[in-house]
């Protein structure tokens, strides 16, 4: 069955981790995931500039890692990024900000993306807010 | 169609369990997950609002454990995979972020 | 057959983005001719006070946004009548005139109704 998976809280929440765990049993299942999309302070999890205290998770690092390995589709809303603090070096030049926070695996894209992985998959399972 | 509701937050001074107690149908289930498996804290209005609406319930296991909460009876703690099949098992699933 | 979505609104307008990130997800949805529908719930029904006055505060007004809806090809629209009552507001006054007002079980036939949902 097909997944999209979207996450609306930052790395720092325990649901952006329940998210991972849930994405990790989906493809351990034999599932597949055609997005996973990031909205809201879900954003967070695709900032470089985050530095996880050595004693906790690196939600970060291990969502990267997951993304790569698995080569899936890891889109990050721009209009919420922008919001946040989190650009790409396209947009940090579009907007002369000097941070760059984001860059591959993770792109970053509209809504119409989630809509896109909503249309196409069997569920849409949301993790977000504590 | 059946819906799997899950929860994340504590009740205690959130209407969010409150609210899905009052939409969640009769072929639905909740899962509390988060802090909201502190609602099985027995003896709390939230704990006997859950057993009065009595939806299946399910747990996940590793929040119940971490809080030291007993996962009563009348409901399952679940894993991950368990949770994934749950997903599939319901026709959509409804997470009140 | 495209999968529907429904979109439940909980928040009050300014406690942060929230009920301008769940706009826009429904307009974006409309955008593409999808299937969406939009629930006002719980203090996500304050959107939806008449008279507000976003300039008080120096945040967007979102009252455009919601009467763009229709325009965006989005006519499924409802709020919940417990949230409007405990709330003290007057459904009969409210902000978007073409929601439809649904009692809890007729929230809960509405949400059996769509493929998929997201509460934010």
């Amino acid at each position: 069955m097909k997944f999209a998976i979207a996450l609306f809280s930052a790395a720092h929440a325990p649901s952006s981790r329940r998210a991972l765990l849930f994405a990790r049993a989906a493809l351990a299942g034999g599932h597949e995931i055609v997005r996973l999309f990031f909205y809201q302070d879900g954003v967070y999890n695709a900032s470089g500039s985050v530095v996880t205290p050595q004693d906790e998770e690196d939600l970060p690092r291990q969502w990267r890692s997951f993304i790569t390995e698995h080569r899936l589709d890891g889109v990050v809303c721009i209009a919420a990024a922008l919001r946040r603090g989190v650009l790409n070096a396209e947009e940090a030049a579009r907007y002369q900000r000097e941070a760059v926070a984001v860059d591959a695996p993770w792109e970053l894209s509209g809504l119409g993306q989630l809509h896109d992985a909503v249309q196409d998959a069997d569920r849409l399972i949301c993790f977000g807010g504590a | 169609m059946s819906t799997l509701h899950v929860l994340s937050h504590s009740p205690f001074g959130d209407d969010r369990l409150n609210s899905c107690l009052r939409l969640i149908g009769a072929n639905d289930a909740l899962l509390l997950t988060g802090d909201a498996v502190y609602a099985l804290q027995p003896g709390t209005a939230p704990f006997n609002a859950l057993n009065a609406r009595a939806p299946t319930l399910f747990v996940l296991t590793e929040d119940a454990q971490a809080r030291a909460l007993d996962i009563p009876g009348t409901a399952k703690g679940i894993d991950y995979p368990a949770f994934v099949e749950l997903s599939l098992h319901y026709d959509k699933v409804n997470s009140w972020l | 057959m495209p999968t529907s979505l429904l979109v439940i609104s909980r928040q009050a307008p300014w406690s942060g983005p929230s009920a301008r990130e769940a706009l826009d997800i429904v307009l974006a949805g409309g955008a593409f001719d999808l299937p969406i529908g939009l629930l006002f719930l719980d203090d996500g029904v304050f959107q939806l006070a008449a008279e507000q006055d976003a300039r008080a505060l120096q945040q967007k007004d979102l009252s455009a946004n919601l009467q763009a809806l229709p325009m965006f090809g989005v006519d499924d629209l409802f709020v919940c009548a417990d949230s409007v009552a405990e709330r003290g507001l007057d459904p009969t006054c409210l902000a978007l005139e073409e929601a439809r007002v649904l009692s809890a079980q007729e929230i809960t036939a509405l949400i059996d109704r769509y493929d998929q949902v997201v509460t934010l």
